[in-house]
């Protein structure tokens, strides 16, 4: 696993043709971003400005309507397990089980047998062992996007994208998945870049944060947050991070 | 701290108090029933025992009323009467050793079922009386049970073989048509390409039964087998492949893109996502296939192939034999029953994650 990629997102721009009118969408407008591995990037912003699409530029889902991306030199043409993604909604596959699913990504690389230790633990991880034979129907929202994000983790990515993946929770397990996440992402130092609309959540958890314009989408800011974990939420410097970003949000909304 | 540890102690109280926590689910079920009076209880024995009462009464109407015509080996007849209710029999009294243990669910199904019974019992009765007693229903045209079961059991080597013959056809001949649908349905719903020149030909030729073609296919067949087959598949074929391309062309994209990120090649792509996720359109286009290829098997069978029951139809016929042509008839419904409640269990096995998903 290649230690210290860099993701180059260069001058990228995205436009998407709309169905009803002769007319396009632009979506992003020269987003120029680079990240690092260990880096934990918070992608902030107002609904529909575009933070999904840059997610699924990274993952290789959809390609660029000008500029390039790449990963340490080597362009992004398709999508690979590499780059995992964890979707806005679970998209977990309804035929199989719970179990199934989180297997699936090393099933399709040939690199289940041996690997079924792991498997387990990871089910131990999001604390359902229990319902690891019930098919995801079964499942609540909040079991389903956890089952979601270990099915990602399991291929250990160098690049985990996240699009919302807590959305779904309340506070209270919301809060433990947000140590959860951090707890892997400190062990595997992974580059994470993570979607959220929650500011406090970009902040406790984010080595930096990137905040979003819309219409067209661009980068407003990128906030490196100099704080050591665990993070503590009332912490005056915690409040003045957030204040700030709050701030450069409304400014972006007047404009 | 003393409040709630108070609270502590209130809720185990609670849990442990609730009534009904450790009901059954039959106890349940009693709970919310209103309660029967004594004279409904008495109604609901007496229906219990009915169809063993009407089993009585058809055999009764078969012994005692004089025959009109022959009837040759007349206790089987009698014999066939008998067994289901003897089988009845022993559920009854198993049902009632359960009910006064406290188990009523088994009482409950017994006393469901009683009703379609004896009115099966009161309907063989009743065509007995129609045709070996009377002969009032259009005789010779239609037999009785006894002169059924006894050219059936004359004739068995023959109706075996045809039945052999025609389980031979079908299986080739669906199964035949299950997979090359699969194929096309598959082809077609991923590509689009193939699909433009698949969907016309679909079109034009869809709506044409089956059967048009059987003249035809006889004529130009190298054997009359694999004709034969043909014809039962193209049904199988068409349903198998509209069901797979539509289920296929249905696929929630966010399914494609979730896998490919968990790093599927193309091929697993259609294996892994498009295929599972179709399956429930592509199983009922197997329903659909099944009762198409029946269908064409019987046509075939009576217009060009000379072998199998579709063809002992009418060779029975031909030759005025009724009671084997109807010892046929019972033995196609026997067949394709049990084929399309096999075909029913499959589909309920594959579709179990289908349980509770709220669409
Ligand atoms: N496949 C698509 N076709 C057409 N337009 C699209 C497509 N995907 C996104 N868009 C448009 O691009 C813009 C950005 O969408 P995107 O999904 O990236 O927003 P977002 O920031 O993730 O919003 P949210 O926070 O609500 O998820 C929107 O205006 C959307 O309408
Ligand atoms: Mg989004």
């Amino acid at each position: 696993m290649a230690d210290n990629l860099t993701l180059n997102i260069n001058h990228v721009s995205k436009s998407f043709a709309r169905i009803e009118k002769d007319d396009i969408t632009n979506a992003l407008a020269d987003v120029d971003l680079h990240f690092h591995s260990k880096e934990f990037v918070s992608l902030v912003g107002t609904s529909g400005c575009g933070k999904s699409t840059i997610l699924r530029l990274i993952a290789g889902l959809i390609t660029p309507t000008s500029g390039s991306l790449d990963i340490s030199g080597t362009p992004i043409t398709k999508p690979g397990p590499d780059r995992g993604m964890v979707f806005q909604k679970p998209t977990l596959f309804p035929w199989l089980t719970v179990k199934k699913n989180v297997e699936f990504s090393l099933k399709m690389q040939n690199r289940l047998n041996g690997n079924e230790e792991l498997v387990d633990r990871m089910l131990r991880l999001i604390h359902l062992e229990a319902f690891k034979d019930d098919y995801p129907g079964q499942l609540s929202g909040g079991m389903a996007q956890r089952v979601a994000l270990v099915r990602s983790l399991i291929s250990n990515p160098e690049i985990l994208l996240m699009d919302e993946p807590l959305g779904a929770l309340d506070a209270f397990t919301r809060m433990a998945m947000q140590d959860e996440i951090l707890d892997i992402w400190q062990k595997s130092r992974q580059l994470v870049v993570m979607v959220t609309h929650d500011i406090d959540e970009a902040i406790y958890m984010g080595t930096k944060v990137v905040i979003m314009d819309a219409n067209p989408g661009r980068i407003r800011a990128e906030i490196p947050i100099e704080l050591t974990y665990p993070r503590n939420r009332s912490s005056s410097l915690f409040v003045e991070y957030r204040n700030q970003i709050l701030e450069m949000m409304e400014l972006g909304v007047k404009e | 701290m003393n409040t709630s540890e108070k609270n502590v102690t209130l809720n185990t109280n609670n849990s442990s108090q609730v009534p009904g926590s450790h009901l059954t689910r039959d106890a349940l079920f009693e709970l919310e029933q209103k309660e029967k009076t004594t004279a409904q209880k008495a109604l609901d024995w007496f229906i219990s025992l009915c169809p063993l009462l009407c089993c009585g009464i058809a055999l009764m109407e078969y012994i005692l009323i004089p025959d009109k015509y022959a009837n040759k080996n007349p206790e089987r007849y009698a014999v066939l009467l008998l067994i289901p209710a003897a089988v009845y029999l022993i559920f009854w009294i198993r049902a009632f050793l359960l009910y006064r243990k406290g188990k009523r669910q088994y009482f409950r199904d017994i006393r469901h079922r009683a009703p379609l019974y004896s009115v099966i019992y009161l309907l063989l009765t009743a065509l007995d009386s129609l045709t070996l007693k009377t002969g009032l229903l259009l005789y010779p045209f239609i037999p009785w049970v006894n002169d059924i079961i006894n050219a059936a059991i004359l004739d068995w080597p023959m109706l075996l073989k045809s039945t052999v013959f025609t389980l031979r056809l079908l299986f080739l001949g669906y199964f035949g048509g299950v997979l090359a649908g699969l194929i096309t349905g598959v082809a077609c719903g991923y590509s689009r390409r193939i699909r433009y020149w698949i969907d016309p030909v679909i079109k034009v030729l869809g709506p044409i039964p089956t059967a048009t073609w059987i003249p035809l296919i006889m004529l130009l067949a190298t054997s009359l087998l694999a004709g034969s087959v043909f014809i039962v598949g193209l049904g199988t074929w068409f349903a198998v492949t509209v069901a797979t391309m539509t289920g296929i062309s249905n696929v929630d994209q966010s399914f494609y893109e979730a896998a490919k990120t968990l790093g599927t090649s193309e091929r697993q792509l259609i294996f892994r996502i498009a295929i599972p996720y179709a399956m429930p359109s592509i199983l009922q286009g197997m329903t659909q296939g099944m009762s198409s290829a029946c269908i064409s098997l019987m046509i075939a069978e009576m217009v060009g192939v000379e072998a199998g029951l579709g063809w002992y139809i009418t060779w029975a016929k031909a030759w005025a034999a009724y009671n084997k042509m109807f010892a046929a008839i019972v033995v196609i419904c026997i067949v394709f029953n049990f084929v399309t409640r096999v075909l029913d269990l499959v589909k309920g096995r594959i579709l179990r994650w289908q349980i509770g998903v709220v669409k």
